[in-house]
């Protein structure tokens, strides 16, 4: 072992919310090491450019065909779901469907992008609707780093939009830059659909299709200037590219923006101060190591891979922040002895497992243009029903059946095999193509104390490091949630006029749950979260409200791990906003 | 084998009866000079002069669709091979053939499931036949998408 040097803070991941943590920290003097356990690939833009190549070549497009794994930093590919023989060790009974990237910039690099701000309802689920937890913080208490948040990631709404469900917004605050124009298909589903009163088991709501925000580079209000592609250069320099600074319709925010009008951690992490902040990529954290006495953390054990060679490093600072994702969180706590209080730490994992409805438009929408959604339908994110079942929320696909059928090759192959050539088949490809609409409805999961992950020796990584184990059951209120979703998809379908090919076409090889007599095939939403819970109190929780551990003091757990709930916003804008909590907090601490 | 640009121009009549594109958007792609050497490589020798015989035999306008279903796609040789060329051009992808279709007509170590090239993925003519573009390329700018595509009515 070797290098002894000190910083102020030591940083695990150069992900969304070690990089905000990281620029914040460097721009208020600290120092910094951020170790990455992938490889820093996407940081240059040339490096970037690479990734986009390899997904024009890849054969398939998943979410994860730009950004191939690191053997010495896996990570979990939804395509191993298949087979399951992924990274994870999956023990069930149920599949968890999600994946995240071990690269500098994270899964940012290939998120959609929605930035919803959760409801002031699912801060409180417990006492609201007696079930779940309550946070240890409100919506009020969050709102002004929802604020700062948006700032940081560079979100585009429309504060008219997002007054809903008891949204409230700081007096003349708007969002940085106006909203995303709603695509020609959303504005054809809302002629058809808005007003649409459903029922779910007490009075009738009127859906909506509502623009939702997104951190995708827009229109900017006053003198925000949005932030386009980012180039860190070897010697350090990060240089904007003066492009990206609006989203241009490429269709492609997963698996990759090919412009970088969608956020990335790396263009958070080329805003800190270079000269005080040190990134090693390449660098896996594989112990935490605690002085058995005081419970503080003296140092944490990294090894450092390139090519065939390895060596082991100890970095130490005065505090410590884990910002590796909810599961690699876990597993480096547990892999380090940590269990936290009441052996919480790996426990209540939950994901919006999510269903797709996918069908064929009475004409025209346009399909396979813009963002691959630019609007959804909130009106299901609340109600008197989360004391019985699960609330959702549909996200409205531009994208066609890509997600669910693998369309248009798919659809090219069907109509080629039935012998169909010529005009006949370019004809046949129009007409169709461009009618395929798309709902996500994502449900809410709530924390069962048995889905987790945990770690067993018998399952490691060519390093040495763990391999997480997850055990995973979804429950009886999820599955109440995706049969209520279900039948507001329905309905929704029948007043457009929308065909239902759900069950007839494609997508037979996702996991499925069985609810009555109905077989519910769900996939992840990438929404990984509750693993080091945040409370009020050390019997409770692994942390509390500023994500700093109850048992070693000088040690932050941050990112979706730290949720109590989740409700049904997309988890990185509260995690971002939760990120910048802790950092300011850090910063009146180590300046104290 | 025949000259080039002969062979070139029976490939590309031949596309054009397959494809249901013009010569005009086909050359248009770029792709055609790859597409042409693909083939070459990924059959076994002589497979694609066949192909491209039997498209020279083809009678004139009205008896031309049916005659392209019988003797070309309805040819156990050939109608393989000539679906392979549609999702060449329309996807950018070659398919590796059916296990019978080389054990009766050979092996070529080329014939593998893959995408063409980067080039060929941006190319792919189904982007087209929907009225968008490939997805991560050739954006259309800021708020495209909100325009009414062909064929709308609001």
């Amino acid at each position: 072992m070797s290098g002894d040097e000190r910083y102020d803070a030591v940083i695990v991941g150069a992900g969304v919310a070690g990089a905000l943590i990281a620029k914040r920290l460097t721009l208020a003097g600290f120092r910094v090491l951020v170790l990455e356990a992938g490889p820093a690939t996407a940081a240059s833009y040339e490096g970037y450019s690479n990734h986009l190549e390899r997904f024009y070549e890849a054969s398939g497009k998943g979410p994860e065909s730009a950004w191939p794994p690191a053997a010495n930093a896996p990570q979990p590919d939804t395509a191993d779901l298949r087979q399951n023989n992924g990274y994870f060790v999956q023990n069930g009974p149920d599949l968890y469907g999600s994946s995240y990237t071990r690269l500098q910039g994270g899964s940012t690099l290939h998120w959609l992008g929605v930035s919803l701000r959760m409801l002031p309802d699912d801060f409180k689920l417990r006492s609201r609707y007696g079930v779940g937890r309550d946070w240890p913080l409100s919506y009020d208490d969050i709102e002004p780093f929802y604020r700062k948040a948006e700032e940081e990631i560079g979100v585009s709404a429309d504060v008219a939009d997002q007054k809903y469900h008891g949204l409230t917004f700081a007096d003349g605050y708007d969002y940085p830059m106006q909203r995303v124009p709603l695509s020609y298909s959303d504005r054809k589903l809302a002629a058809a659909v808005d007003g649409l009163q459903v029922a779910l088991d007490e009075a009738p709501v009127a859906l909506k299709v509502r623009s939702y925000p997104a951190a995708r580079n827009s229109t900017p209000r006053g003198s925000y200037r949005p932030l386009g592609a980012v180039d860190m250069r070897e010697d350090g320099k990060a240089v904007e590219r003066f492009f990206g600074q609006r989203c241009a319709g490429n269709t492609s925010c997963t698996p990759i923006c090919p412009i970088q009008a969608k956020y990335n951690a790396g263009k958070t992490l080329a805003q800190a101060d270079r000269n005080k902040l040190q990134v090693f990529a390449q660098a896996v954290a594989s112990k935490i190591d605690i002085d058995t006495v005081t419970g503080e953390v003296q140092s944490v054990t990294y090894q450092r891979y390139q090519g065939i060679s390895r060596s082991v490093y100890r970095a130490k600072a005065r505090v410590y922040v884990l910002a590796a994702h909810a599961v690699e969180n876990a597993k480096l706590m547990l892999a380090s002895g940590l269990t936290g209080p009441k052996e919480m730490v790996g426990k209540t994992l939950m994901d919006h497992p999510a269903l797709y409805a996918w069908g064929l438009a009475p004409e025209t929408i346009g399909a396979f243009r813009g963002p691959l959604s630019t609007a959804g339908i909130e009106e299901l994110r609340a109600g008197a029903f989360r004391a019985k079942h699960a609330a959702f929320r549909f996200d409205i696909g531009n994208d066609g059946w890509r997600a669910t059928t693998g369309a248009p090759d798919t659809a090219v192959a069907d109509a080629v095999a039935k012998n169909l050539f010529g005009r006949k088949l370019r004809d046949q490809l129009s007409s169709t193509l461009s009618r395929q609409v798309r709902f996500s409805l994502a449900i809410e999961q709530l924390p069962e104390p048995g889905n987790c992950v945990s770690i067993d020796p018998r399952y490691l990584d060519p390093l040495g490091n763990p391999r997480p184990v997850i055990s995973y059951k979804i429950g009886e209120y999820t599955l109440a949630g995706m049969a209520a979703a279900t039948k507001v998809y329905r309905q929704i379908f029948q007043r457009a006029g929308i065909e239902d090919f759900s069950d007839k076409s494609g997508s037979g090889w996702f996991p499925s749950v069985q609810y009555g007599e109905v077989t519910y095939r769900y996939h992840g939403m990438g929404h990984f979260s509750g693993t080091h819970a945040m409370g009020g109190d050390s019997s409770s929780s692994v942390v509390d409200s500023y994500q700093r551990s109850w048992n070693h003091r000088n040690l932050y757990l941050a990112g979706s791990g730290s949720f109590p709930t989740m409700g049904t916003s997309n988890p990185t804008l509260t995690l971002s906003a939760l990120a910048i909590r802790t950092a300011e907090r850090l910063i009146s601490e180590l300046t104290a | 084998m025949r000259p080039m640009r002969e062979r070139m121009d029976l490939f590309l009549g031949l596309s054009e009866v397959l494809t249901g594109f013009g010569r005009f958007q086909l050359l248009g792609t770029a792709m055609a000079g790859d597409y042409l050497r693909t083939l070459d490589v990924a059959l076994p020798a002589g497979v694609l002069d066949e192909l491209l015989a039997a498209y020279e035999q083809l009678p004139e306008e009205a008896a031309r669709e049916a005659a392209v279903a019988a003797q070309i796609l309805g040819e156990p040789k050939l109608g393989p091979v000539a679906r392979n060329l549609i999702l060449l051009w329309y996807c950018g992808t070659w398919t590796a053939l059916p296990d019978n279709w080389r054990a009766a007509y050979g092996v070529s170590l080329l014939d593998i499931t893959r995408v063409i090239s980067s080039e060929s993925y941006q190319a792919g003519l189904q982007w087209e036949a929907v009225g968008a573009h490939p997805a991560g390329s050739r954006q259309q700018g800021f708020g495209a998408w909100s325009l009414a595509p062909e064929g709308s009515s609001l």
